[in-house]
């Protein structure tokens, strides 16, 4: 309780009012953007908060999160194209309202339902991360390799690419983490000699390379895409009448959303879809959808806003990243020198606390914010490219330089983006390949921990129930999707009927 | 579910890329461990756990695992042929890190300016806007603000002296 005071009182600076205040412009600004997106906008922000103290500098980041997942809705609607890929499904309905004239109304719903997820899901964060952590108080190596193991597994699941790639892509990083000095041997290992790679490899350069750079290049083939904004009168908000029609959606979507979020590695895209679904399938005018239904903005934008915060529950509490954006918060987190894991509510509660307040705070921010500045936003993404991208370039290259003032960061951020243009092109998605290399080390570690712990008998962490579990949950990260596909399909009406 | 899984339906053409992809990926971890077993090792008496060279060649393990399994069993479309721009802007990046080696500004800002020229800009106050005058911003905010001390170049010398 003291510490949730305390945090509370934290933010009452005013001078952390006003950086939360710019960060959810920037935010804003950051999702509406074509091309750009919670996750790069945080990649590209971590340098700017590197001199900051750890409370301004996280809460800056999980602001920008939260803000740029909202605003993604704004051209979902406005211009049909979604600025993050968590509002991909709010095109679905917020495009058609637009087009008849309703996009004020579009933009009222998108923005309240977003609000009352994302607040719901801080609430939970609030309750979940500290019981959570508590649980986590006891693991020993083996069960915390376990459950590093169980949250690449989930991995697979990332995004609508092939699950093997994904795998593949997280093992690359997991390989890529192994670079610099073993901390349990002092052995240099793949370095070439060059003293900058002993500490490893710097995972921001990494992230502004993979999420940044490699846009840029992936932008270089979409230069001909025009894109043409809705004319909107003014915003309206939802009515009695929509409210009474869609509570139980946002309400049915923000626990949905939180849930997703929690689950490691899955973030707001996913849990946009599955409440997109849901809302339709618990509707009364299901056939509705996808010509400008409240129900379906609504749906989708309460869950991607409550994984937000859902999302931060495991990346605190466990060290173990609940989305690709927390994932970026957390080599944050460790760039500050902080240490995410069952530790930080018992010798860092008052920063947790500050933080969730923060995401508390902004959360009603952005819902100002983003139905007063809907307008001006929307504006922003018409912004030309060739003005846009030269200026994010810079902005990507004195970001990687200035961590470490390094030029070898510089070349680490442009082959990472390269390589990760070249994975995306064949197919591989790039986020696993960074939480592998963000979670790699802590991977090796545990095990090696784990080895000396058991005598090097390996096989004995499966004896443990606590790693059992998790070993369970990870076959079935792994394999499930694929068993219950065939049993689908084998019980599917359209397959027997040929459809 | 995905790509590789669609064995009941029409089996799909393979590209070359569906095998050449993971060949590469192979060829990248037979180097990746053979330079593993260069690393120096931890006497037996004094080790506990694992060699160093142990973890990477799990790794390295799982990953020619799985593209083995790509090999035989991706069925994922060819990427389209990479576009002419996209090239250019590749050659424009080697071109940066080039000229980043003389001065990291004096990089940024060719770049910035030639990239909005290669992709259409032809407006001479945008490109000065991306070609000069948010490099120098750049500069002042993390030199002023951040105390960012950037490598000495060509230009950077005017300021640092």
């Amino acid at each position: 309780m003291d510490a949730a005071l305390n945090g509370l009182m934290a933010l009452a600076d005013p001078h952390l009012m006003v950086l939360i205040f710019a960060a959810t412009l920037g935010g804003v600004l950051v999702g509406a953007l074509p091309g750009l997106n919670a996750t790069t906008g945080v990649a590209l922000l971590l340098p700017f908060t590197i001199t900051m103290d750890p409370v301004p500098a996280i809460a800056i980041l999980t602001t920008i999160y939260c803000a740029a997942t909202f605003a993604g809705a704004i051209t979902a609607i406005l211009i049909n194209t979604p600025g993050t890929s968590a509002s991909a499904t709010t095109c679905l309905d917020g495009y058609p309202l637009a087009q008849r004239g309703e996009a004020g109304r579009a933009l009222g719903m998108a923005a309240v339902s977003s609000t009352i997820g994302g607040i719901i899901s801080v609430v939970c964060l609030m309750a979940a991360a500290p019981l959570m952590a508590r649980a986590a108080y006891n693991f020993a190596p083996p069960e915390y390799f376990a459950l590093t193991v169980f949250g690449l597994s989930m991995l697979a699941t990332i995004g609508d690419g092939s699950p093997v790639k994904n795998i593949l892509s997280g093992a690359f990083g997991v390989l890529l983490a192994t670079v610099g000095i073993d901390l349990l041997t002092s052995i240099e290992r793949f370095t070439f000699g060059m003293n900058e790679l002993s500490e490893g490899i710097p995972f921001v350069p990494v992230m502004i390379g993979v999420f940044g750079i490699s846009e840029l290049l992936v932008q270089a083939d979409n230069l001909h895409e025009e894109r043409k904004q809705v004319i909107m009168k003014k915003i309206k908000l939802p009515s009695r009448e929509d409210y009474k029609r869609v509570w139980k959606t946002i309400l049915r979507s923000s626990g949905i959303g939180t849930f997703i979020g929690i689950l490691p590695a899955e973030g707001a895209t996913v849990a946009s879809m599955i409440g997109y679904n849901e809302a339709k399938r618990w509707s009364k005018k299901p056939e509705e959808f996808g010509n400008g239904s409240l129900e379906g903005i609504a749906g989708s934008e309460a869950a991607n806003n409550s994984a937000t915060g859902g999302a931060m529950v495991p990346t605190l509490a466990l060290g173990i990243p609940g989305s690709p954006t927390a994932a970026v918060i957390l080599a944050g987190l460790m760039v500050h020198g902080l240490r995410p894991g069952p530790t930080m509510f018992t010798e860092q509660a008052d920063f947790a606390f500050a933080i969730f307040w923060s995401m508390m705070f902004v959360n009603i921010l952005f819902f100002f914010i983003g139905l007063w500045g809907a307008k001006i936003f929307a504006r922003v993404t018409l912004i030309p490219i060739q003005i846009l991208w030269p200026i994010v370039f810079i902005f990507s290259i004195v970001g990687a330089y200035a961590l470490e003032q390094s030029m070898m960061d510089v070349w680490i951020a442009i082959g990472a983006g390269i390589v990760g243009f070249f994975m995306r092109r064949h197919g591989f998605s790039v986020v696993p390949m960074a939480i592998g290399l963000i979670l790699g080390g802590m991977l090796e570690t545990r095990l090696g921990q784990s080895m000396v712990m058991l005598d090097e008998k390996w096989w004995l962490m499966a004896t443990r129930p606590l790693s059992l579990f998790f070993f369970v949950l990870t076959i079935l990260a792994l394999f499930g999707p694929m068993v219950w596909g065939r049993i689908f399909k084998q019980r599917s009406p359209l397959k027997s009927t040929g459809e | 579910m995905h790509s590789e899984e669609h064995s009941s339906s029409p089996p799909a053409r393979r590209h070359i890329s569906n095998v050449a992809v993971p060949l590469g990926i192979v060829a990248f971890c037979v180097w990746a461990f053979w330079l593993s077993t260069q690393f120096d090792r931890v006497p037996p008496i004094l080790k506990r756990g694992m060699q160093p060279s142990d973890f990477p060649q799990l790794v390295i393990g799982l990953i020619i695992m799985l593209a083995v399994w790509l090999m035989f069993r991706d069925k994922s479309d060819a990427p389209t042929r990479l576009s002419k721009m996209a090239q250019m802007t590749m050659g424009l990046l080697i071109g940066f890190l080039l000229i980043a080696e003389v001065d990291l500004f004096l990089g940024l800002s060719l770049f910035s300016a030639s990239l909005a020229a290669l992709w259409g800009e032809r407006r001479v106050w945008a490109i000065m806007l991306v070609g000069l005058i948010s490099p120098i911003a750049v500069f002042f905010l993390f030199d002023g603000i951040f105390e960012v001390r950037f490598p000495r170049g060509l230009l950077t010398n005017f300021w640092y002296g």
